[in-house]
């Protein structure tokens, strides 16, 4: 087979993987060898859904053994196999690395033989890249379900990256739409990861040469909507991974019906699509906003309002904490008000070292004043000066959202009908 | 009443330097600090050519570098992004710090900070987005050679980058939009001169002549739009939002989008 074919149909069989990430790496030049890591990340290109690519994500093979309901690659679809040999993917990432089409390489692959065989040869790439071709971008593998202590830590030492994919919310699920998958298979690996990371991390930090294990940690990605797990239970199990696992990111993709079986649902309308957003909206509040799973939803109301973002659902179920006075509130309190992120929370605080904030002021700090107005004062004073019941806030925060949803796809090109 | 003074620099950094630097010490009040190439006299105005010293730049630069390190990089950036602004902007910043002290430099609701801020900004995120968008193609005796027009002269920042990713290997990026070029070697990095003939080709068919390219070239650049379009998810299609993080604008220089 063509490399172009493997290419084609191997890159097309990664695409639901949807890690993108190339942050967090600042492994440097080596002499005599090619590329870095960027601790942001960088993006190199975006496809037509408006993904962004920054690492040739490819699997090594989709010849899998296993057969996993909502998986496009399950051993009883009738698909074109292909598999590379390590030296084609190494060949491929170094020539795409050096025209600067790719921040570096994302490795997936189906279990083709063994737990073990798979990993090793995907390890293999890797040792290929780093110790051939001295190679030091970014390299993100996936590590295969079941694989064993020892190769799991040659991939930390070798990849910047590691990821154990979830797939699923809980083992009831997986034991019903994964049966070959188990709850121990995927979390020994990632647990042991989260420690080596930890482990490794400290002993960098009270000054002993350790290796980097994995320096941009780990990720992992479930599905949301092939199973019956409310956002509660979602966000919840996020918190906990990124607590007790001290995972970088969740990452959530909304379930597409690629196969028929009769154990999966039958989505409406296409992939849930808005619930993603949603997850991945609390999703950030979590990480960046200081908030706790229980504080965005609750045992009554477990699911996220698809109709509004979750810090502005928050902020309603709270009224009675606002109006907060943008001159006086805390950096935490400020990141609680809709409408502020973490870029105008900060400036609010640098600028009110120097002056106190006036209201022509606050658009010039960027915060989104359309969505604040409601829940800021400025020294005592409130924002919109009209009355206003808590009625008509809570409707005017749902019509915010409004257009951009109803934004038609077509071209902008002039319609005369 | 005292006069206002517009200040004309010859456009260079260390032109721009000097006449704030100047401005900030006199006593006058200044109407405007531009470079002379954009301005056009009126007949209020009283103009000041500033001639360029670059002692005299230096040590205000190595004043801007003291105020906590931010001044000199929105200096940088601002002189970076080609606004005719700044200058003036950066003056009022200035005197504003040695009024104030040096927290004025995230008084983000001042218009002048906020100003340079929002150009640094704008300068900073296209250097990081050249960094991806940048393609190199790899000629027949091994040079990779990177054509792109970007809309502030961010190719300083872009050879930073690639001086470290690519440091053993020799390169070219050439901003094509106002024909400079900066050659990597291996070890150092140098302004070069790419003629203007050539220039104009790349820059009317966004592509070189397959004759200069290696054999490989577009053999990989094949693979790369298999890769392009293979990796896209049909059901998720969405050319409104790849528009929205890569706009067109960027896109004649790319090989995935023919």
């Amino acid at each position: 087979m063509k490399i172009e074919e493997k290419l084609r149909i191997l890159a097309d069989a990664a695409k639901y993987d949807v890690s993108c990430a190339s942050s967090g790496s600042d492994r440097g030049t080596t002499a005599g060898g090619i590329g870095n890591g960027h601790k942001s990340g960088i993006c190199h290109s975006w496809s037509a859904d408006g993904r962004c690519i920054s690492l040739l994500k490819v699997l090594l093979s989709n010849a899998c053994v296993y057969d996993c309901c909502y998986c496009i690659n399950r051993r009883s679809n009738n698909r074109e196999r292909a598999t590379f040999t390590p030296v084609e993917v190494a060949e491929l990432t170094i020539n795409f690395y050096l025209r600067n089409y790719i921040e570096g390489l994302f490795l997936s692959s189906a279990v083709y033989s063994s737990a073990d065989a798979t990993m090793a040869d995907m390890i293999e790439v890797c040792r290929l890249l780093r110790e051939k071709h001295q190679f030091n971008g970014y390299i993100h593998l996936k590590v295969i379900p079941g694989a064993s202590r020892e190769l799991v830590n040659k991939a930390g030492i070798l990849a910047d990256r590691l990821s154990v994919n979830i797939e699923l919310p809980s083992e009831s699920s997986l034991l019903r739409l994964a049966p070959q998958k188990t709850k121990i298979s995927i979390f020994t690996p990632m647990q042991q990861i989260g420690e080596s990371f930890q482990g490794h991390r400290l002993e960098r930090k009270r000054g002993k040469k350790s290796l980097r294990f994995c320096p941009a940690g780990q990720s992992t990605q479930l599905i949301v909507g092939a199973s019956q797990e409310n956002d509660l239970q979602i966000l919840n199990l996020s918190a906990g991974l990124y607590k007790k696992m001290h995972l970088k990111r969740v990452y959530y993709s909304a379930y597409m019906a690629v196969n028929t079986d009769p154990s999966l649902p039958v989505p409406v309308g296409g992939p849930p699509l808005m619930r993603e957003h949603r997850l991945y909206q609390a999703d950030w509040l979590l990480r960046f906003y200081r908030f706790q799973a229980h504080e965005i939803l609750t045992d009554a109301a477990p699911n996220l309002d698809e109709r509004i973002d979750p810090k502005a659902a928050w902020a309603l179920r709270n009224y009675e904490l606002f109006p907060l006075d943008i001159n006086r509130a805390s950096y935490e309190e400020l990141l609680r008000v809709p409408g502020i992120g973490v870029i105008s929370a900060r400036r609010i605080v640098q600028t009110r070292r120097v002056t106190t904030i006036r209201l022509e002021d606050l658009t010039k700090i960027g915060l989104v004043l359309k969505r604040a107005k409601y829940f800021i004062s400025l020294n005592g004073r409130k924002v919109v000066q009209a009355p206003y019941s808590f009625k008509q806030v809570v409707e005017a925060m749902h019509t915010i959202e409004k257009p951009k949803n109803q934004r038609p796809r077509q071209s902008p090109q002039l319609r005369l009908f | 009443m005292p006069t206002q003074i517009t200040y004309l620099h010859d456009g260079s950094f260390e032109g721009m330097l000097t006449a704030v630097a100047i401005a900030v010490k006199s006593n006058n009040e200044v109407e405007g600090i531009y470079p002379s190439q954009h301005y056009a006299s009126s007949l209020f105005t009283d103009v000041h050519n500033v001639q360029t010293d670059q002692s005299q730049a230096m040590r205000f630069f190595k004043y801007l570098q003291s105020l906590k390190g931010i001044a000199a990089s929105l200096a940088i950036d601002g002189f970076l992004s080609e606004n005719d602004e700044m200058a003036t902007h950066l003056y009022c910043m200035v005197r504003e710090s040695l009024q104030y002290g040096e927290s004025v430099l995230y008084w983000h609701t001042h218009d002048s900070v906020n100003f340079l801020h929002k150009l640094s900004r704008k300068v900073r995120r296209e250097a990081h987005r050249f960094n991806g968008l940048v393609r190199f193609r790899i000629l027949e005796d091994g040079l990779q050679y990177a054509p792109f027009e970007p809309d502030y002269n961010v190719i300083g920042y872009c050879a930073q980058h690639f001086r470290k990713r690519l440091a053993n290997y020799s390169w070219v990026l050439h901003d094509v939009r106002r024909n400079q070029a900066l050659y990597w070697d291996g070890s150092s990095c140098q302004s070069i001169y790419i003629d203007e003939g050539f220039s104009s080709q790349v820059r009317t068919s966004g592509e070189l002549p397959q004759k200069h390219l290696c054999q490989s070239e577009i053999h990989y650049q094949r693979l790369w739009n298999y890769f392009h379009e293979a990796i896209a998810i049909k059901e998720r299609r969405n050319p409104l939002l790849q528009r929205q993080y890569m706009p067109s604008r960027y896109w004649k220089y790319l090989p995935e989008i023919s």
